[in-house]
């Protein structure tokens, strides 16, 4: 569904990511996990079209999407809940969710609105509520319902746990795990990398801006070594 | 009381006009932190719309619609000539190009109709008095606060209820989160400027009914007031504007009418005074009325 | 007084090669043409006072202002009232307060008097201006002019009102102009070079980093206000004496956007930006006004197209200006430039122990640190890790005063920190590094170290003060001194900014995250560079990073946050095999 192949990414003089192949299919929860400054977000924001790459290709679903304006990948299904999820807190949690739906026309858009209610009935709680005043976990859900307005193919999410408290942080991958359920296809950064590598069905690694290790989830949480390859060996690798 | 009434009436009336301008100038600055100035063009351009369709036989019934339309395309059109080549430039960069613009504007009317002012017929009721609770009034008084009542209230609806405002407003909070969720970048701009440009337009017809008249540097003193309203408000703040307007209005009117009687002798000095409060605004609370915080990662 | 002698030495040259090149130009031009062209060359003048005067201020500083002539309009006002004869003044100003009726100033005691009138005045507006931080000083600067003119077209006792003055003493040639000229050639160059005009121009490329480095905003900023009054009022001074009279028309906003056109085209930046830009504006103007001429082509007021085109293209292709950041005075420092040689000392360690306690930090509901405390001792590398979140940069906020904490205290020996702004928790002597790099980017690769080497002089000298060029050859960065900063690639940037730290003098170096964006080969050369860079001044280090074989290398001590809380601390292997630290970065099981 989704291929990166050799992607590369400058901020002016920093390489963030050199040349990071990765890949997702339909249907698969893939967990990207590696230290601060590792590349993640970087990768994320590209795929979703808010840094353009200086090198590489993006497919998704067989298209080129390389370079591609957010707009046109939210129309194609691709929809990305960033980094410290960034809901709009001077709107009210309807609005963010009105324009999460930008993309549909008007009757589908209220429909989806009410749907996402239902989903998140925390949310309805807060409806008129500016977005500001929400705790960290009602934000969360925001971001992802926002997100899920477009009723997207691929999801991507970036450390959706980040300032979380432990019981939310519950919340959420009970979340992610009903997202997988409804047959979504996530790609998700994750800090708790233990949990997101055994939720997920395939892991990469990424530090300081390469692939370090890929596998299958449950094999990558499993290895002894991988702290040692998430955070640099004491041999310095 | 009377007077102070008749002085509010007129405060009002002025800084609902500066109200307007400071709004559309609040709602650039809010999308792509643009202090522009030259918004205050789009006023001329509407008195010169009018001063062309009163040539080849113009009607007031009609004339509001022209020169919103032409005031919208025009501020739509600057966007697409000049802001859109620097919009990640600095606020800095950003300022002195419509200040540019401003100097290429004037010199084009200048260039292709006159330096001369242009005078044009008022509707006929604009100056006619009439008595409430034994205070005359103006018409044009109440129209004036009736017309911006009622823009303010279409302002609002626009900004809650469309899908248009609570783009903007969501584009002015964090760009980049807008267009992820499928917001043209081009577009929310280009919408922003033709809806200040409407602003810009009921404030253009507000000011023309008083004083039918073109000439090429009308809108630069109203655009000055209208920038020291929009930061007294707080850029980027819809209701500091509209505040920032008035209270800019208010305290014009006041000192004129009031600071004789607190300072005989010093009555000439009124203009300086408010220029010496504003500039002692800014000293106490530099962010304005209302903070616009815009988070900055260190 | 060497030092002092050179730089007045180098900007005379600066500036006497900046106007003997516009002699040229000029008297090429008026010895082919009638006395108008004189004139054109009078007005020029003058103006190429203002636009230095506005360079001065806008150019260092970076913050803009459209009331620079009103303060030459108050120089031109204080000069007529003054140098009007006495006869003269009794019968256009009669009720003239003061006992200004009998003062009658010759040439240039009336400009010296109008100088300092204005500086006086514009120093108390001065206060207003740079007090403030984003739009508000432009706000204040309009506010200024209007209640200038005002002033001046309503006190008709002082003023004779909107009419303006007539009389005043001409003096006839250009003569006093082009020493005027020089005046503010050589006081613009000079201020460049000062400590405070330094500072002031370091303020203008960040201002964050400015501070963190111990350069106080409003003092470098105020310096630069006050001397560009001096050049407004001698501008204004000098036009009101050759044109005989004064009225508020030649003072308007229009008048100021002139002037801050020329600067801007030619680039504010630099002094010979300045002067390029008066040249071409005045000389495009001239073009553009004749060209306009009804026997011409018949064009009414031609020039403005000009002036707007010109601004709008040069905004849209080259916002630095036409020079960006070329300059002739910039040039002959490099060129000039010798490498002093010192005897090496050996530095003197520093004695205090750096202690936060309890810290506590919120950020609306969030509660960013939770009681964290820890101390750096004299020398010591202490290194700070923990997953993204932990409140690592917070911390470092905290201590550098850039953020205020809700409770705790940090203290510096026995200096309370708590509370200090950033200026002052620099000059204490902490230096810190930005996770995202904050360098003065238009400035070159020496200047960015010079700068805070200049702060360590006067606000550390109980340090011993590392040389600059050395720091340079330690950091491998000497090769590109004359460089902007900007330029440099990515590694190079880290080491600079932590070579500018270390200028400082400090007695704790705050890194965060220097290995960000580098290779491992990269993070590993960095081991070395900061443990020699922070001998160098006998400094501790306290650092964050994420790259663990970096900060296992580098540390005597680590210490682990997570969630806001100290989590574990002790040397790299008890950290390493502390369990709890993996299960923090990596995550609870489910």
């Amino acid at each position: 569904m989704l291929e990166v192949d050799q992607l590369t990414t400058r901020y002016g003089a920093i390489t963030a990511l050199h040349g990071v192949t990765i890949n997702v299919n339909a249907g698969e929860v893939v967990a990207l996990v590696g230290p601060n400054g590792a590349g993640k977000t970087t990768l994320l924001n590209t795929v979703a079209g808010l840094l353009r790459p200086a090198d590489g290709t993006v497919r998704f679903n067989g298209a080129d999407i390389t370079g591609a304006e957010p707009a046109d990948l939210v129309r194609a299904g691709l929809a990305l809940v960033p980094e410290h999820r960034r809901i709009f807190k001077d709107l009210t949690v309807e609005e963010n969710l009105r324009l999460g739906g930008s993309t549909l026309r008007l009757h589908q858009r209220v429909s989806r609105v009410h749907e996402m209610a239902d989903l998140f009935p925390v949310l309805r709680a807060k409806w008129s509520t500016s977005a500001g005043f929400l705790s960290g976990g009602e934000a969360q859900q925001l971001a992802v319902a926002r997100a899920l307005m477009c009723d997207p193919k691929l999801l991507l999410l970036d450390e959706p746990t980040l300032g979380l408290a432990p019981t939310l942080v519950d919340v959420v991958f009970d979340l992610l795990d009903r997202l997988r359920k409804e047959g979504r296809t996530l790609l998700v950064v994750e800090q708790n990398a233990t949990r997101a590598l055994q939720l997920a069905d395939r892991g990469y690694i990424l530090r300081t801006g390469h692939l370090v290790a890929e596998g299958s989830g449950a094999d990558l949480a499993a290895d002894q070594g991988l702290f040692e390859s998430f955070i640099g060996g004491a041999d310095g690798a | 009381m009377t007077k102070l009434i008749q002085t509010i009436v007129d405060g009002l009336g002025v800084g609902s006009t500066y109200a307007l301008l400071a709004l559309g100038i609040s709602l650039i600055f809010g999308v792509m932190h643009l202090v522009n100035f030259a918004h205050g063009e789009l006023i001329t351009v509407g008195a010169y719309t009018s001063y062309f369709f009163f040539l080849h036989g113009g009607s007031w019934w009609w004339m509001p619609v022209a020169i919103l339309a032409s005031a919208a395309l025009a501020s739509v059109l600057t966007e697409l000539v000049a802001f859109r080549w620097v919009r990640n430039a600095s606020p800095f960069t950003l300022l002195l190009t419509s200040f540019a613009l401003e100097r290429l504007s004037h010199a084009l009317w200048q260039i292709f109709i006159s330096s001369k002012q242009r005078t044009f017929r008022k509707p006929k009721w604009v100056f006619n008095q009439f008595e409430l609770l034994g205070i005359k009034f103006e018409v044009m008084d109440l129209v004036t606060i009736g017309v911006t009542a009622a823009t303010m209230v279409v302002t609002a609806i626009v900004f809650k209820r469309t899908l248009f405002g609570v783009a903007v407003r969501g584009a002015a909070e964090d760009f980049d989160a807008a267009r992820l969720m499928g917001v043209r970048a081009n577009r929310v701009i280009s919408g922003a400027f033709a809806f200040a440009g409407l602003l810009a337009g009921v404030a253009a017809c507000l000011i023309l009914m008083r004083t039918p008249s073109a000439e090429p540097t009308l809108g630069s003193d109203w655009l000055l007031k209208a920038v020291i309203a929009a930061v007294i408000g707080g850029l980027g703040s819809f209701t500091g504007a509209v505040m920032g307007g008035l209270v800019l209005g208010l305290l014009e009117t006041l000192t004129r009418a009031y600071l004789p009687d607190v300072a005989t002798g010093w009555d000439k000095f009124a203009p300086a005074a408010v220029y010496i409060l504003i500039a002692a605004f800014f000293v106490i609370r530099p962010d304005g009325i209302f903070k616009v915080s815009h988070a900055e990662r260190v | 007084m060497g030092a002092i002698g050179q730089r007045l030495g180098r900007s005379t040259i600066a500036s006497a090669a900046l106007l003997a090149v516009v002699w040229a130009l000029t008297t090429a031009y008026t010895q082919t043409g009638g006395s108008s062209r004189v004139l054109l060359i009078s007005e020029m003048l003058s103006n190429f006072i203002l636009v230095l005067g506005m360079q001065v201020f806008i150019g260092n500083t970076g913050v803009l202002s459209f009331g620079h002539m009103a303060f030459a309009q108050i120089g031109a006002y204080a000069t007529a009232i003054v140098a009007i004869p006495v006869a003269a003044k009794a019968k256009s100003l009669p009720d003239i307060p003061f006992g200004l009726a009998d003062t009658h100033m010759g040439p240039v005691a009336a400009t010296i008097f109008a100088v300092a009138v204005t500086m006086v005045i514009g120093a108390i507006f001065g206060i207003a201006v740079c007090r403030a931080g984003g739009l508000a000083p432009t706000m204040i600067t309009l506010a200024a002019l209007f209640v200038v003119d005002q002033v001046v077209k309503n006190w008709g006792e002082l003023t004779r009102g909107a009419g303006g003055l007539t009389g005043i003493p001409i003096i006839r040639g250009n003569g006093w102009l082009w020493v005027g000229a020089l005046v503010a050639l050589v006081v613009a160059h000079q201020f460049q070079e000062t400590r405070i005009g330094r500072f002031s121009i370091a303020t203008r490329e960040d201002e964050l980093a400015a501070p963190a480095l111990g350069i106080r905003l409003f003092s470098s900023r105020y310096a630069a206000w006050v001397v560009s009054m001096g050049l407004m009022a001698l501008g204004g001074s000098l036009r009101a004496q050759s044109l005989g009279n004064v009225n508020p028309k030649q003072f308007t906003l229009d008048a100021g956007i002139l002037i801050l056109v020329m600067m801007v085209v030619g680039g504010m930046r630099t002094v010979s930006g300045a002067v390029l830009g008066t040249v071409i504006i005045t000389a495009g103007n001239e073009l553009f006004r004749q060209l306009g001429d009804p026997q011409r082509w018949d064009i009414e007021r031609f020039p403005d197209l000009f002036l707007g085109a010109t601004m709008l293209a040069v905004m849209i292709l080259r916002p630095g200006g036409l020079l960006g950041d070329r300059d002739l005075a910039g040039w002959l420092r490099r060129t000039m430039y010798r490498r002093r040689m010192h005897e090496p000392v050996e530095p003197n360690p520093g004695s205090d122990t750096l202690h936060a306690k309890s810290i506590i930090v919120h950020f609306g509901g969030f509660t960013a640190l939770d009681g964290a405390s820890l101390s750096v001792r004299p020398g010591e590398v202490v290194g700070l890790i923990g997953p993204n979140g932990a409140g690592k940069t917070t911390l470092f906020n905290v201590i550098t005063g850039l953020v205020d904490e809700t409770d705790g205290t940090v203290m510096l020996g026995a200096t309370d920190l708590t509370t200090a702004p950033p200026v002052l928790v620099a000059r204490a002597g902490l230096a810190r590094t930005f996770q995202n790099l904050r360098l003065f980017k238009n400035l070159s690769v020496r200047d960015n170290v010079a700068l805070t080497s200049a702060v360590a002089a006067r606000h550390r000298s109980h340090r011993l003060r590392p040389d600059v060029d050395d720091l340079l050859e330690s950091a491998g960065l000497l090769e590109f001194a004359d460089r902007a900063a900007g330029t440099l690639d990515y590694g190079n940037q880290r080491r600079l900014e932590l070579a500018r730290a270390v200028a400082l003098a400090p007695e704790f170096l705050l890194l965060d995250e220097p290995t960000s964006g580098m290779s491992d080969t990269e993070s590993l050369a960095m081991v070395e560079s900061v443990r020699a860079m922070a001998a160098k001044v006998g400094a501790g280090v306290l650092v964050i990073d994420h790259d663990l074989g970096f900060i296992t290398r580098i540390s005597d001590h680590i210490v682990v946050l997570a969630e806001g809380q100290v989590l574990a601390e002790g040397t790299p292997d008890e950290v390493r095999a502390n369990p709890a630290v993996a299960a923090a970065y990596l995550g609870s099981q489910a």
